[in-house]
């Protein structure tokens, strides 16, 4: 069963009287293990069908399809809770909660839903060390560099051990070094631990490493998806599961 | 490891600045209440004292319908004055002492001058015993009190100042007259032996004679026409009255010192009526200062907010987390302010502040102070009113979509 499964999902937004297309009617299954970029212009819908995706809006209509589960209908909290349980979120500005450390910043999603501190607290040191945050874990996040925020923002989408994480931009605002860094070290959380990973970007890095390109234009797909890296994705994800 | 409460209070010192400001804000407007409280108190209880230390007692006694007809000086309704009686009064639990009185108007004349006056007729020792405050008014109490002079008449200054200008002699002889028990003009001499001054306003020509002198002339020996009484506990006269009106029947009335002193009463209410709709305007104040702090923290943070909801923070969550904020900066100004109040009273409290009712000129002093139950209240509305004033900021924060909050609004 597809991890992801949109159908003619359409997105239309009221801008003053103007009524806003920014999806047309888009098709996209994405397998588990995928590691997946969407590309496109500025204003071709990209962030928009990301935030479809990552259930922070609903679409205007089409059938959005988690898991199996359709959930393009759920209420607010029944979205929060998805976000919670499958969704890891990776943000351009990294978007750490400021007045925690690193090591509750990574905590935070879990500690939300109540889960076992101690259980929790391993899982976290096991993840900080992993992304390399081990010396930082006292640190805020305005003592922590770009790279370091990001590996922070990385580590908190990974501890709810989610089936799937969604990045927009995230290299957007790191050097080059870091940026490289930073995409090594998602490839290698896809390929040893089989995270589906769905990126938005303009880096060409990026698309270098991805198994897939998405392009959409204008609300619309385009043709030209590279079906043989699709194909390497379900491969990678028989594999890893 | 961390709760959302703790987020709250991070949050809270985290814009020191602004959280400085408002804290400042409540804490003015809160040791602003509580001093003011505390004024109110001191003065309240100051007037409490005056009346009922020094001119009605904390009870009277009178024949029914007494009071009703006391413009008409009813020696009509009178009633005994003798140890039985009083052995009945001060029978009744809480009751410390009684003291006999009769009120009387009648004419007083000073050489060729004859001036209209209402008269007490006084047991000195006991009076001083249920109403010590108003020895203090006496110039020469002891003279007085003593019966050395039989037929001592002390006066107000105002009533002294009326009749020989404002120097009486002391010793000078004086005739008092007054219609008696059966409407007879009756006359004593008198002896002017001192000045007495006012320690309440009202009426200022008063003068005051021991009882067996009022007695004689009103032709009423073993008569008085009230008791005057003291009680331990200025806080059980409900009961004492209620048990005094059983024990003496409907042939008389009970009255406290606020049936009596009626004014005094409706002074206080309104004073406290003021004072609250004083603090009901500070307090809207200083928590519209909570609600626009908090407005702008929810303006500041949208896209923290988005993040939260993102990583699958619910919307009551969300709503929680700035209601814990407001009520934070609020018990805590609350408390700051509470302390600094409470502060104040007891500074003004250790020195005391020195006044006179208008229309006295003995002047008293007030010692404000503060209950405790009264700042757990302040404190507590500086809490749940921040909490009540962030409602909206932090509705507005959990209805925020989470896609438009990530963008920053």
């Amino acid at each position: 069963m597809a991890l992801v499964q949109l159908q003619n999902i359409k997105k239309s937004y009221q801008l003053g009287k103007t009524e806003v297309v920014a999806l047309k009617g888009v098709d996209l299954t994405i397998e588990h293990g995928e590691f997946t970029v969407v590309m496109g212009p500025s204003g071709s819908g990209k962030t928009t069908l990301l935030n479809i995706i990552g259930c922070l809006d609903r679409a205007s209509s089409g059938s959005y399809k988690l898991d199996g589960d359709e959930i393009g209908h759920r209420d607010f909290n029944d979205l929060a809770e998805v976000r919670n349980r499958k969704i890891g979120f990776i943000f351009q500005n990294f978007n750490l909660i400021p007045v925690l450390d690193v090591v509750e910043n990574i905590e935070f999603p879990c500690v939300i839903r109540g889960e076992d501190r101690k259980a929790l607290r391993e899982r976290t040191l096991k993840i900080a060390a992993e992304v390399g945050l081990t010396p930082y874990l006292k640190q805020k996040p305005d003592e922590l560099s770009g790279g370091q925020r990001q590996r922070v923002a990385i580590a908190r989408a990974l501890v709810t051990e989610p089936q799937l994480v969604l990045a927009d931009e995230p290299t957007a605002n790191l050097d080059s070094t870091t940026a490289d860094q930073i995409i090594d070290l998602m490839l290698k959380l896809n390929r040893e631990h089989g995270v589906t990973f769905v990126f938005s970007t303009h880096d060409p890095r990026v698309m270098e490493h991805a198994r897939r390109v998405v392009r959409i234009h204008d609300g619309v797909m385009e043709d030209g998806t590279d079906a043989a890296a699709h194909e390497a994705g379900r491969m990678h994800a028989a594999m890893g599961h | 490891m961390f709760s959302l409460l703790q987020i709250a209070v991070r949050n809270v010192l985290r814009n020191k600045r602004r959280t400085a400001i408002t804290l400042a804000a409540l804490l003015i407007g809160v040791s602003v209440m509580v001093s003011i409280r505390g004024l109110l108190n001191g003065l309240q209880r100051s007037l409490v004292q005056n009346v009922v230390q020094g001119q009605t007692g904390a009870l009277q006694i009178h024949r029914a319908g007494f009071l009703k007809n006391v413009l008409s000086s009813p020696l009509g309704l009178d009633m005994p004055q003798d140890a039985a009686f009083e052995r009945k009064l001060l029978s009744v639990k809480h009751v410390k002492a009684v003291s006999p009185r009769i009120l009387f108007a009648g004419m007083i004349n000073v050489a060729d001058q004859t001036i209209f006056l209402g008269v007490q007729g006084v047991d000195p020792i006991r009076e001083f015993q249920v109403v010590p405050l108003r020895a203090k008014t006496l110039d020469d109490k002891q003279q007085f009190a003593s019966g050395k002079v039989a037929d001592a008449m002390v006066v107000t200054e105002q009533l002294a100042s009326a009749l020989q200008g404002s120097n009486v002699p002391k010793g000078a002889p004086a005739a008092l007259l007054a219609p008696d028990r059966d409407g007879a003009l009756s006359g004593e001499n008198v002896t002017l032996t001192g000045v007495m001054k006012l320690n309440m306003p009202g009426e200022k020509k008063i003068g005051m004679v021991r009882l067996d002198v009022a007695q004689r002339l009103l032709k009423m020996e073993g008569r008085a026409t009230e008791y005057i009484v003291a009680v331990d506990n200025i806080d059980n006269i409900d009961q004492v009255a209620a048990d005094l009106n059983v024990l003496l029947g409907k042939d008389y009335e009970v009255s406290t010192w606020e049936d009596i002193a009626a004014f005094i009463k409706q002074a206080m209410q309104r004073q406290n009526f003021i004072l609250s709709l004083v603090a009901s305007v500070f307090l809207i104040l200083m928590l519209l200062g909570v609600a626009n702090t908090m407005l702008m923290s929810v303006m500041d943070r949208t896209r923290e907010i988005g993040t939260m909801m993102a990583v699958g923070v619910r919307r009551s969550k969300i709503l929680g987390l700035f209601l814990m904020e407001a009520a934070t900066i609020g018990a805590l100004g609350g408390v700051i302010g509470g302390a600094v109040g409470s502060l104040i009273v007891l500074v003004l409290n250790r020195r005391g502040i020195s006044v006179s009712f208008p229309g006295s000129n003995v002047p008293f002093t007030i010692q404000p102070f503060v209950t405790p139950t009264y700042l757990l209240t302040i404190v507590a509305i500086a809490g749940l009113g921040a909490l009540l004033f962030a409602v909206y900021p932090a509705w507005r924060a959990s209805r925020l979509r989470p896609v438009e909050a990530l963008a920053g609004g």
